[in-house]
C-alpha cells in the first residue's frame, strides 16, 4: 500500500532539492476513473500528487519530451535532475533508456512505488459507465478493489479489472530507484500473457485474418508510438520523407508496415508497461505483438529488456554462440 | 415539417430498402466499438453505442483520398478519378457529427459565390443523405447543449428519428430527405399529437442527462488578449502529441498532400493530419514556428474558440467530447477553457 502522505512527503522533499527541477507524478482526472499526469515545481504543488491502482499512466515518457531551447551565446545548458515517480515497468523504461545512452542517472531521481498492477481503463469503464466526477480506487489486502459511487460502495475482485500486462508482470518493484515508497511487494509467481499463447495456437491464416481486422482500423495517430517511452527517436522512421519507408496512405498494407515495424523497433527495449495498448484510440492488441517479440528475444537469446543500465542492449550486442538457425 | 412515426420492429425493414436502392451506411460495432462502415444487413446495425470512435467526418472528408494518377514514361496521363455521385444514405449519425459537417463545410465549400470549392468533399457531402438518431442517453463527456445544440436537434439532418418507445417519431426535415421518403414505401404513419408531446418530453429528459457544461461565454475576446500567456506552457506540460484529440475530432480538418509512387505509377493523396505534431509546422528549412508542445496545444485551442468564432460566426467544436473520452493524459477541454477564465491578463 502507498500511502499518499508519506509520497507527497518525498515529492516535497525532492522537489525542494537544490538539483531538481521538477517532479512527475499523478494527480486526480477530470471524470470517472481518469488521472493527470502532475508536475510539481515546488512543495506547494506536491499537494494534489497521489497515488492509487488507477495510475497506470507510465511515466517515463516526460524527460525526453522536454522541448530543449536553443542557448543564446554564453548561456549554460541547465543540469538540473527530474524527478519522476516509478513503477516496476515505468523503473525498467527508464533503465533501458540509460542503457540505450538517452538519459544518464544523473537526470533523473526515481520515486519507486512498489507496485501491486493497476487497474485496466478500459475495463473499470466498461463496468461502472458514465462517472462524471472521479471516483478514487483503492485496493485492501483480500485482493479485491474497493471504490464508492453516490454513496455505495463496491468490492470488486481484482482480477476482474487488473490490467492484462499486469498479470503477467515479472518486476512489480523498481528495479532501479533513489527512494522507495513503502516495504517492497513480494515476489508473485506472474501468469503467462495467454492472450499470445492464444494466437500461437491459431493457424496462420486465422492468425493474419485476426490481424487484417485489427490492422485495418489504424488511423496511424502514432499514439502508440508518442505514448511509449522507448519510442523516443529524433525523426521516427514513420515521418522519415527521404527515403520514405511507410507511405502516408492509411491502408491495410501501410498500417500493417508500420505496426509490424514498430514492433521491431521494440524488440529487447519494450518493457511491457502496455502503454501503447492503453493509449490505442481503436482498441488494436498491440501487446499481443510486443508479448510475441518479448518471449522470441528471451526464448532465443535470453535477454530482458530494462533490468541493468550497465548491460549492452539487445540490437547492439552479438555472442557467438547466438542462434542462427532462422537465416536460412 | 412533416412528422411520421415508425415501429421499431419495421426499421429492418425500412433499412433494408434503403439498402435495396442505394448505398447504405450505418454505425455497425467492431472490435469493441462502433464504426460507420457499409451496411449490407440490417441486422448488422448497432443504436445501442452512442458515437461512433471515429466520427462520421470520414465518410466525406476521407483519411486518405486520392487527388489524382499518373503513369511514368511518354504517354504519361494525369488521370483524375471519378467521383461517385450517386445517392448514398448514412444511417444513425448522432446530431453533434451532423453539425460537424455544418462547421466544416465552408472550409471545403466556400462561404461565397466564387470561392473554391473541394470537388471531393463538396461531391461527397451532396450525394449524402443524412438520417440521424436523437440521443437518449448522452454519455460521460457530452456537452452539446454547451453550443446551443441538442441530443435531439433536427436543424443539421435531412431526416431525424427519435427514439419515443417502441416507435421512432421521424421528422422530415430538407428536401432532400422528402424526395428519400418519397421513393420509399408507406410504411410511415402520420405521427399523433400526443407522439409529438413524447418527442418533447424525450428530448428535455436528455437535455437533462448532459452534466457537463462549458462556459464559453467571453471565451474569444479572452484568448485574444493571452497569447502570449505562459498558461499554455502550463496547459501543455503532459501533452504527449499524439493526435488523437484532433483525429477523432469531427471539425479537425488539416490535412497534408503526398506524393506517393512505384517504378510505374504514381498518384498525389490527400491525408490527415494534426496540429498536434511537431512535423506538421517543420519547414523545408528546419525551422519550425511552433516548436513546442505549448505552441500546439494552443492552436488547438485557438483555432476552436478563438480564429474559428472569428472568421465563420462558429466554435470549431460540436461538443462531442472524444477529444476527452480519449486524450491519453486527460487534457479536458472543458477545464481547459474554464481554467483560460481564471487566467489574469
Ligand atoms: S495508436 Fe493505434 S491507431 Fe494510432 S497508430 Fe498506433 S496502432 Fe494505429
Ligand atoms: S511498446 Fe508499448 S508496452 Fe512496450 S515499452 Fe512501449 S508503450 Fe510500453
Ligand atoms: S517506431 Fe522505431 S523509429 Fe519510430 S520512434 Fe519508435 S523506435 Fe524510433
Ligand atoms: S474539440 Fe473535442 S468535444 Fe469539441 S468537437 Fe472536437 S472532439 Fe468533440
Ligand atoms: S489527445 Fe491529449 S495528449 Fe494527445 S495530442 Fe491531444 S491533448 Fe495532447
Amino acid at each position: 500500500m502507498v500511502e499518499n502522505k508519506e509520497l507527497i512527503k518525498v515529492v516535497e522533499e525532492t522537489v525542494s532539492r537544490d538539483d531538481v527541477k521538477y517532479v512527475i507524478g499523478y494527480k486526480r482526472g477530470t471524470y470517472g476513473f481518469q488521472i493527470k499526469p502532475a508536475f510539481a515545481y515546488s512543495a506547494e504543488d506536491a499537494k494534489e500528487f497521489f497515488y492509487s491502482p488507477l495510475c497506470s499512466k507510465n511515466l517515463a515518457t516526460y524527460p525526453l519530451l522536454e522541448e530543449k531551447l536553443p542557448l543564446r551565446r554564453g548561456e549554460e545548458a541547465e543540469h538540473k535532475k527530474i524527478g519522476i515517480v516509478v513503477k516496476g515497468c515505468d523503473s525498467r523504461a527508464i533503465i533501458q533508456i540509460i542503457q540505450e545512452k538517452g538519459l544518464e542517472k544523473e537526470d533523473v531521481v526515481l520515486i519507486g512505488i512498489p507496485c501491486k498492477g493497476v487497474i485496466d481503463p478500459k475495463k473499470i469503464a466498461k463496468r461502472f459507465p458514465k462517472q462524471s466526477k472521479f471516483v478514487d480506487v483503492e485496493e485492501n489486502n483480500n485482493d479485491e478493489y474497493i471504490l464508492e459511487i453516490g454513496g455505495t460502495s463496491h468490492k470488486i475482485p481484482k482480477d476482474e479489472l487488473l490490467s492484462d500486462v499486469c498479470k503477467s508482470c515479472e518486476y512489480p518493484n523498481p528495479p532501479l530507484y533513489d527512494i522507495l515508497i513503502g516495504e517492497a511487494e513480494e515476489e508473485f509467481q506472474p501468469e503467462h500473457f495467454n492472450r499470445v499463447d492464444e494466437l500461437e495456437e491459431k493457424t496462420i491464416e486465422k492468425r493474419w485474418e485476426y490481424w487484417e481486422k485489427h490492422f485495418q482500423n489504424c488511423i496511424r495517430c502514432y499514439a502508440c508510438r508518442e505514448a511509449c517511452p522507448l519510442c523516443y527517436c529524433k525523426t521516427c522512421m514513420a515521418d522519415l520523407l527521404e527515403p520514405q519507408w511507410i507511405r502516408r496512405s492509411v491502408n491495410l498494407s501501410e498500417n500493417t508496415a508500420w505496426n509490424v515495424m514498430r514492433a521491431f523497433h521494440l524488440a529487447g527495449r519494450c518493457i511491457s508497461c502496455g502503454e501503447c495498448e492503453r493509449s490505442c484510440p481503436v482498441n488494436i492488441p498491440l501487446m499481443e505483438l510486443n508479448k510475441f517479440v518479448e518471449k522470441e528475444v528471451k526464448e532465443m537469446f535470453d535477454y530482458t529488456a530494462g533490468l541493468d543500465t550497465e548491460e549492452k542492449p539487445f540490437l547492439g550486442s552479438f555472442r557467438p554462440d547466438d542462434p542462427e538457425d532462422f537465416i536460412s | 415539417m412533416e412528422q411520421l412515426t415508425l415501429p421499431k420492429e419495421k426499421l429492418p425493414e425500412l433499412l433494408g430498402e434503403i439498402g435495396s436502392k442505394f448505398e447504405l451506411i450505418g454505425p455497425k460495432e467492431e472490435n469493441g466499438f462502433l464504426a460507420f462502415r457499409k451496411i449490407n444487413d440490417p441486422k448488422e446495425v448497432n443504436l445501442d453505442i452512442l458515437l461512433s470512435r471515429v466520427p462520421p467526418k470520414s465518410l466525406i472528408f476521407q483519411q486518405t483520398e486520392t487527388l489524382f494518377t499518373y503513369a511514368k514514361g511518354k504517354d504519361s496521363k494525369i488521370q483524375t478519378p471519378k467521383i461517385d455521385e450517386s445517392v448514398r444514405v448514412i444511417f444513425g449519425i448522432r446530431p453533434c457529427d451532423a453539425r460537424g459537417y455544418d462547421i466544416i463545410d465552408p472550409v471545403f465549400m466556400g462561404k461565397k459565390e466564387g470561392d473554391y470549392t473541394d470537388p471531393f468533399y463538396t461531391k461527397k457531402r451532396n450525394r449524402s443523405i443524412l438520417i440521424g438518431l436523437s440521443c437518449n442517453e448522452p454519455d460521460t463527456n457530452c456537452f452539446c447543449t454547451s453550443f446551443d445544440d441538442s441530443p435531439a436537434n433536427s436543424k443539421h439532418v435531412d431526416i431525424l428519428f427519435t427514439d419515443i418507445g417502441g416507435t421512432y417519431f421521424v421528422e422530415i426535415v430538407t428536401e432532400k430527405g422528402e424526395d428519400l421518403i418519397k421513393n420509399l414505401s408507406k410504411i410511415f404513419s402520420k405521427a399523433t399529437e400526443k407522439e409529438g408531446t413524447i418527442r418533447k418530453e424525450t428530448e428535455k429528459t436528455a437535455i437533462k442527462a448532459i452534466s457537463r457544461k462549458m462556459n464559453t461565454e467571453g471565451a474569444v475576446e479572452k484568448l485574444n488578449k493571452m497569447f502570449e500567456h505562459e498558461f499554455w506552457i502550463e496547459a501543455a506540460r503532459s501533452c504527449i502529441g499524439c493526435g488523437i484529440c484532433t483525429y477523432l475530432c469531427p471539425t479537425c480538418h488539416c490535412f497534408d498532400m503526398q506524393d506517393e509512387s512505384t517504378l510505374k505509377l504514381g498518384g498525389r493523396v490527400r491525408v490527415w493530419d494534426s496540429c498536434m505534431y511537431e512535423e506538421y509546422t517543420h519547414h523545408a528549412s528546419g525551422h519550425n514556428p511552433r516548436p513546442s508542445r505549448m505552441n500546439r496545444v494552443r492552436n488547438r485551442v485557438y483555432h476552436k474558440f478563438n480564429y474559428f468564432p472569428k472568421n465563420d460566426g462558429i466554435f470549431g467544436c460540436t461538443g462531442c467530447g472524444r477529444c476527452i473520452d480519449y486524450c491519453p493524459v486527460n487534457i479536458d477541454i472543458i477545464e481547459v477553457i474554464d481554467k483560460v477564465k481564471e487566467v489574469n491578463v
